[in-house]
């Protein structure tokens, strides 16, 4: 896989290689396209279905084919598939324990300007509520490929968001011996660490890089699997550190932060927490994403100030 | 088929009689919106239609039925037992902590094929099942039980064009017709009709029988499945919620109401009378 190519595409060729093999692998488009998928289509119209934009009708007929024995991919945006598909999901998906792969294009601000109907920004909140669904977020092709992976190798019901744009490749090849943890460090720090995830991945370095020219170094953690999160490998992962800092480019109100704070408290483990996040309304700026980003507060800067105003205090 | 419509008026009298005993026995269930379907299930699981082999409930041997309206599903549960899917010990164990059968069925039971409880998805989940079936070649059929009250949910009007489109003539969705939603009538309430239309507007076949009448149902079936119309069909079958204790009948109250002491008795010999008409 060229690492030129942008997640979905990414996903998709992996698909396609593991379709062409086996014929029970199906692929459900909602109306959403990628390059990767017309060659899916072309070489394996009988295991393509469009079902258009109709998402429930996708996910109930995701449910029928998986329950006859079929591998199934559903394919859309990611803020319909989750929010439109919440009771299908958990009623046709959860409850009668299917292996369904959920894919979804555009996480968090991805789709820049097109405002807040289109964001992504509280899925992984009430997402991770569905009993048994493992949500995972790749930061780059490496690791959607490694998932892709891992979803046709051991299929489970599970929310992959995928990235819109192109991100750099963070893994250089490290990404499978991770993927079991659900999480992986990517830089170390002394006192202070970013956990993160997808785009805000990339920001965590950036930050960590601004604040090595500051002789501050700060810990990167990609929480790429935010569902479920296994405590013993959190705390070992964060062990060095004293002060955490949780960065998403979602509402704060119950999302990855809060995923990160449960568990530390269930494992009755003592951390000083920020979370940073977006605020708790929607998103009708114009300007892009990273212009919407530093309007919220999460410009590369912004955070900066805020881990180097929260290391100071929590380290006096 | 095998059996004659008498065998089928007996049958259908004993799962009446099954079903309110386990709903009064656990006090909890939807009475009313199990005995409307009853004709319609006894058809299908007796005349042929839904085939499957007595004794084994292992999902490769069988074709595929989902009760959409899930609360009605209790229905199948004597003929779950008659046809050796489940013991007929499980009826007193109905809605108990120790007993499999629950007020909505969900696949933990065998042969049934969907979780119940939640309206306007199972006709998609069918359409999945019917879809799987043709690209595999396999001579398997996918029926679909809706309520007509569920027919409001738009995810229905998603699959009616998805399973025309992808001309599934092995699904079969079945409409119980018996006109009532919780508040009311439907018509009066928010009309549903020109409802054979609003189908085959959207590509389907439709056909609207006497859905308490064996040799109407019968018909309607043996037409559907016999027919190689590349189209999925719809049965719209007109039905009399709480059919069998009379002052049950047509009256949208008892979806939530429970019968006192003397209802109670009225109701077992009016069963009871049926089960001797039946037999008679």
């Amino acid at each position: 896989m060229s690492v030129h190519a942008i997640q979905r595409d990414a996903f998709i060729n992996e698909i396609t290689e593991a379709a062409l093999q086996d014929r029970d692998v199906y692929f459900i488009s909602a109306d959403m396209g990628a390059v990767a998928l017309d060659a899916y289509r072309e070489k394996l119209p009988d295991q393509f279905v469009f079902s258009g934009i109709s998402e429930q009708n996708t996910i109930d007929v995701a449910a029928g084919l998986a329950a006859s024995g079929k591998r199934v991919y559903t394919y859309a945006m990611a803020s319909f598939i989750t929010a439109r598909c919440y009771e299908p999901l958990r009623y046709m998906v959860g409850m009668m324990s299917l292996p369904i792969t959920v894919l979804g294009v555009g996480v968090g601000l991805g789709y820049e300007d097109a405002g807040p109907a289109h964001n992504t920004t509280e899925d992984i909140a009430f997402m991770r509520t569905l009993h048994g669904i493992e949500i995972l977020s790749p930061a780059d092709v490496e690791s959607s490929v490694e998932i892709a992976r891992l979803t046709y190798r051991d299929p489970g019901f599970r929310y992959i968001r995928l990235e819109r744009p192109k991100l750099p490749e963070v893994y250089g090849g490290r990404f499978a011996e991770a993927l079991p943890r659900g999480m992986c460090t990517l830089a170390e720090g002394d006192e202070t660490c970013i956990v993160a995830s997808g785009f805000m991945l990339h920001r965590a370095l950036e930050v960590a890089r601004e604040l090595k020219r500051d002789g501050l170094r700060i810990g990167v953690i990609d929480l790429f699997r935010s569902t479920p999160i296994d405590g013993s490998v959190l705390l070992a992962e964060l062990s060095p550190y004293r002060n955490v800092v949780t960065l998403e480019e979602q509402a704060l109100a119950a999302g990855m932060g809060s995923a990160v704070v449960e568990v530390l408290a269930d494992e009755g483990e003592h951390k000083n927490v920020l979370r940073l996040g977006l605020p708790g309304r929607y998103l009708f700026e114009n300007g892009g994403r990273d212009y919407i980003l530093s309007q919220c507060g999460l410009g590369v800067a912004q955070i900066a100030d805020r881990v180097r105003a929260f290391a100071a205090t929590e380290s006096a | 088929m095998g059996s004659s419509y008498a065998d089928l008026e007996q049958k259908a009298a004993w799962i009446r009689h099954q079903v309110f005993e386990m709903y009064v026995a656990a006090k909890r269930g939807h009475l009313v919106s199990s005995l409307s379907l009853t004709e319609i299930l006894v058809t299908l699981y007796y005349g042929g239609f839904y085939r499957y082999e007595r004794g084994n409930p292992s999902p490769d041997r069988r074709d595929r039925l989902v009760v959409s309206k899930g609360h009605g599903a209790t229905t199948l549960y004597p003929i779950l037992a008659d046809i050796g899917f489940i013991e007929a010990s499980e009826f007193d164990r109905y809605a108990q902590a120790d007993g499999i059968l629950r007020m909505h069925a969900d696949p933990s039971i065998p042969g049934i094929d969907s979780v119940g409880g939640s309206l306007g998805q199972g006709l998609g989940l069918a359409a999945g099942f019917a879809l799987a079936a043709k690209r595999d070649g396999i001579d398997r059929r996918a029926f679909a039980i809706l309520g007509d009250a569920e027919l409001y949910e738009g995810s229905i009007w998603e699959t009616a064009i998805f399973a025309a489109h992808n001309e599934l003539d092995n699904l079969v969705a079945v409409v119980d017709r018996n006109r009532l939603a919780i508040l009311g009538e439907t018509e009066t309430l928010l009309r549903l009709e020109p409802l054979e239309e609003k189908f085959r507007s959207f590509g389907w076949a439709a056909v609207t029988v006497d859905g308490h009448s064996f040799e109407a149902l019968h018909g309607a079936f043996e037409e559907t499945l016999s027919r190689p119309a590349r189209v999925p069909t719809v049965v719209i079958a007109d039905t009399i919620k709480g059919r069998g204790i009379s002052f049950m009948e047509n009256d949208h109250e008892w979806h939530t109401r429970f019968p006192n002491a003397d209802q109670i008795e009225r109701a077992r010999t009016e069963l009871s009378a049926y089960t001797l008409r039946a037999e008679g």
